[in-house]
C-alpha cells in the first residue's frame, strides 16, 4: 500500500468534487484540464428493452473539448443542471501510480427555458441518477482523471441535453 | 398591415386550402381519441426489431393505442404477436420489457408464458396449455382450447423490423401498406442482418404529429447548426420530397459534408450496403414512424401518442449484425454525435416541439399552422406535411384546417397542387 494512502484518497475525492463544480458551472475547459492527455469520457446505460449495454455519448479529450467549444452555436435547453455527488469508494493501486473511484450522483434540473418559462422556471426536477466510475493516474504532478464512465440508471431522458454529465 | 388583431389573426391565411392546419388538431381530446380508434388501431406499427428477440422463447412487450402487446419468438423461431392480456381476469401477462421464457417465473414453468395471478399458462403460439385446478372449477364447461390468447397480425419486414397491426381485417401486407415508400432504403437494409445498438425514450409534452411534422419538413434545418454547416449547398437544396400512397413520404438523399462540423468526420468507411458515401435518406411513415439512414447508422423513431399533448418517442439506432467491435463503436459514435440523447440535433428538435406544444392548449386562441411552402417539391417545400394531412383528413373524415368540418378531397386537390405528387407516386 502506498505510504501516503490517506492523502491520495483525499486528493482523488477532491478531484471528483472539483469536476462536479466545474460541470455544474459550465467551466468545460477547466473540467477537461483535470484530465490526462489520454482521457476518455463516456455516458453509458444498460437497456432492458434491447438487452444491451449502450453508449449515449463518448470521446477523448480533444473530442470533448471541441464538443463543448461548439456549444454556443447550438440552440439548447439552458435550464441549469446541478449535481449531488458522494464518493463511495476509492481504490489505490499497490504501486501508488493509479486509482479508481466509484461515486453516486443525482442531477437536478432547475427549469429555465425548456418548457414554458412563465410557469416552470424556478422549479427543480430530478433529471437523472447514476454513478461515476472514474480512473486516475497519480504522479509527481498530482492526480488526474484518465477515464470517466457515467453509468446512467435513468433511461427516460426526454429532451436530453447538450452537456456532459 | 403589421401586427394583427384577433379577427385578422384567426381568419384563413392567404394560402390555398390544405396549406395550413388548425392547431386544435394538436390539442383536442376528442380528436386524439378518434386518432387512436380510427388510425392507430388499423395501421401497421414497427414495434421493435428482430434483434431484440434473438433466441427462441425471447419476448418484448409494448403498447399500441393503449393496448398491451407482447411479441414472442417461438421454438420454431417464428415471431408472433398477442395482446399481453390474460383471458382469465384480464391481467397483464408479462410485465417486463424483455426477457426469455426459457427460464421459469415465480408462478410458472419454463418455456411458457405464465400469468402470475392464477397461474394460467400459454405456449409461444398463444395456446392455453394449463388452467390451474381446471376440473375442480370449470368441470367440463370450459377448457384450455376455449381460452387462447388474442393473436395479432405480425410480420417481420424491412431489415428485420417487427410490424404489428391490431386490426384482423387489414387486407394489406406491410409491403402493400408501405406502397413503395420503403424502396429507397430496402437494398441497404435487406442486404444483411441488422442489429439494434441504441434505445432510449422521450416523453414530450406535445402532440405526436408535431414530432412527425418535424421529421417531415427540413425547412427547420435553420434550427440545426450542424445541418446548416454540413448541408446547405446546391445538392442539399435539390433534394426531393416525394409522397406515397397511405400518407408516407421520402426525403431524397445528398452527400453530407460531415467534416465541415468541427470535430466530426466523414462516415464513408462504414456506409450501409449500397448506400453512396455519406448519403442520407429519410422515410416518414403514416401515422408516426420514421426511418433515417445517415451513412453508417440507421435511426428509427416510433411515436406512441399518450394524450393530445403527450407523446412517447422511442429512438432506436441500428448497425450491421456483422460489425466488428471497432466498427460498432464508430457507428455508435456517429449515431450519438447528432441523434443520441446528448446529440447536437435531437435535443434541438425536442426543445422546439416542446415549445410548440406549450403554445397549443385546447382553449388557446385559434392558430393557423402554416405548411404552404412550394419549392418544386424540394427540401424546403412543405409538401411532405401536406401529403400527411391529406391522408389524416381522409382517415378521420375531418378537415385538418377546420376539424369540425368533413374532409373534402376535391377542395385540397384543386387548390394545393398536392394531388400531382400523390399521383406521381401512386
Ligand atoms: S388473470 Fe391471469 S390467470 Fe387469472
Ligand atoms: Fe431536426
Amino acid at each position: 500500500m502506498a505510504e501516503n494512502h490517506a492523502s491520495i484518497v483525499e486528493q482523488v475525492k477532491g478531484l471528483i468534487y472539483q469536476s462536479c463544480l466545474y460541470l455544474d458551472d459550465h467551466q468545460w475547459s477547466d473540467w477537461l484540464d483535470l484530465s490526462a492527455d489520454d482521457y476518455h469520457y463516456a455516458v453509458r446505460a444498460y437497456s432492458p428493452e434491447i438487452s444491451a449495454d449502450m453508449e449515449y455519448m463518448g470521446g477523448g479529450l480533444e473530442y470533448m473539448r471541441s464538443l463543448t467549444q461548439m456549444l454556443p452555436k447550438h440552440n439548447t435547453d439552458n435550464s441549469p443542471l446541478k449535481r449531488h455527488c458522494t464518493v463511495y469508494k476509492v481504490d489505490i493501486a499497490d504501486d501508488g501510480k493509479s486509482a479508481s473511484a466509484v461515486s453516486s450522483f443525482v442531477v437536478f434540473q432547475t427549469m429555465l427555458d425548456g418548457i414554458n418559462s412563465h410557469v416552470d422556471a424556478g422549479e427543480s426536477r430530478l433529471f437523472m441518477i447514476g454513478r461515476y466510475n472514474d480512473k486516475f493516474e497519480i504522479n509527481g504532478d498530482g492526480v488526474k482523471f484518465t477515464d470517466r464512465e457515467v453509468r446512467l440508471e435513468t433511461r427516460r431522458l426526454d429532451k436530453g441535453s447538450h452537456w456532459p454529465i | 398591415m403589421s401586427a394583427r388583431n384577433h379577427e385578422q389573426w384567426s381568419s384563413p391565411p392567404k394560402l390555398a386550402e390544405g396549406e395550413w392546419v388548425d392547431s386544435r388538431i394538436y390539442s383536442d381530446q376528442a380528436i386524439f381519441e378518434e386518432e387512436n380508434e380510427k388510425i392507430f388501431k388499423h395501421a401497421w406499427i414497427p414495434v421493435c426489431h428482430e434483434s431484440e428477440l434473438k433466441d427462441a422463447y425471447a419476448f418484448r412487450t409494448m403498447t399500441i393505442a393503449n393496448e398491451p402487446v407482447i411479441v414472442v419468438r417461438g421454438k420454431d423461431m417464428q415471431v408472433r404477436a398477442f395482446l399481453n392480456v390474460c383471458p382469465h381476469r384480464g391481467n397483464m401477462i408479462e410485465r417486463r420489457p424483455s426477457g426469455n421464457f426459457k427460464d421459469g417465473t415465480p408462478s410458472g414453468t419454463p418455456k411458457r408464458m405464465t400469468c402470475m395471478f392464477h397461474a394460467w399458462q400459454f405456449d409461444m403460439k398463444g395456446k392455453c396449455v394449463y388452467i390451474s385446478r381446471q376440473e375442480e372449477g370449470y368441470q367440463d364447461r370450459l377448457c384450455t382450447a376455449d381460452v387462447g390468447l388474442r393473436e395479432l397480425k405480425c410480420e417481420v419486414y424491412f431489415g428485420g423490423f417487427v410490424w404489428v397491426c391490431l386490426d384482423d381485417n387489414i387486407e394489406m401486407t406491410v409491403e402493400d401498406w408501405a406502397a413503395g415508400a420503403l424502396d429507397c432504403l430496402a437494398p441497404s437494409l435487406n442486404e444483411e442482418p441488422l442489429e439494434v445498438f441504441h434505445y432510449h425514450k422521450a416523453i414530450i409534452p406535445c402532440n405526436y404529429k408535431l414530432w412527425h411534422d418535424t421529421n417531415c419538413e427540413f425547412y427547420h434545418d435553420f434550427l440545426h447548426y450542424h445541418n446548416r454547416i454540413t448541408g446547405f449547398n446546391d445538392a442539399y437544396f435539390a433534394r426531393k420530397n416525394s409522397g406515397f400512397k397511405n400518407g408516407h413520404i421520402n426525403v431524397g438523399s445528398f452527400e453530407v459534408q460531415y467534416d465541415n462540423y468541427e470535430g466530426f468526420h466523414s462516415r464513408e468507411e462504414l456506409s450501409f450496403p449500397h448506400l453512396p458515401p455519406n448519403h442520407w435518406y429519410m422515410i416518414d411513415m403514416f401515422p408516426g414512424v420514421n426511418f433515417n439512414l445517415r451513412g453508417s447508422a440507421l435511426r428509427c423513431d416510433l411515436m406512441t401518442p399518450l394524450g393530445p399533448d403527450k407523446v412517447m418517442i422511442e429512438f432506436r439506432g441500428l448497425g450491421l449484425a456483422s460489425d466488428t467491435p471497432e466498427e460498432r463503436q464508430t457507428r455508435i459514435d456517429h449515431h450519438n454525435s447528432i441523434w443520441g440523447p446528448f446529440g447536437r440535433n435531437l435535443h434541438e428538435d425536442l426543445i422546439a416541439v416542446t415549445a410548440q406544444g406549450s403554445c397549443m392548449h385546447p382553449n388557446a386562441e385559434k392558430r393557423n399552422i402554416l405548411q404552404g411552402r412550394h419549392e418544386n417539391e424540394t427540401i424546403h417545400d412543405e409538401n411532405g406535411m401536406r401529403h400527411y394531412y391529406h391522408e389524416w383528413g381522409r382517415w378521420l373524415n375531418r378537415s385538418p384546417s377546420n376539424p369540425d368540418e368533413e374532409f373534402d378531397e376535391s377542395l385540397i386537390a384543386q387548390s394545393s397542387g398536392e394531388q400531382a405528387a400523390v399521383q406521381a407516386s401512386a
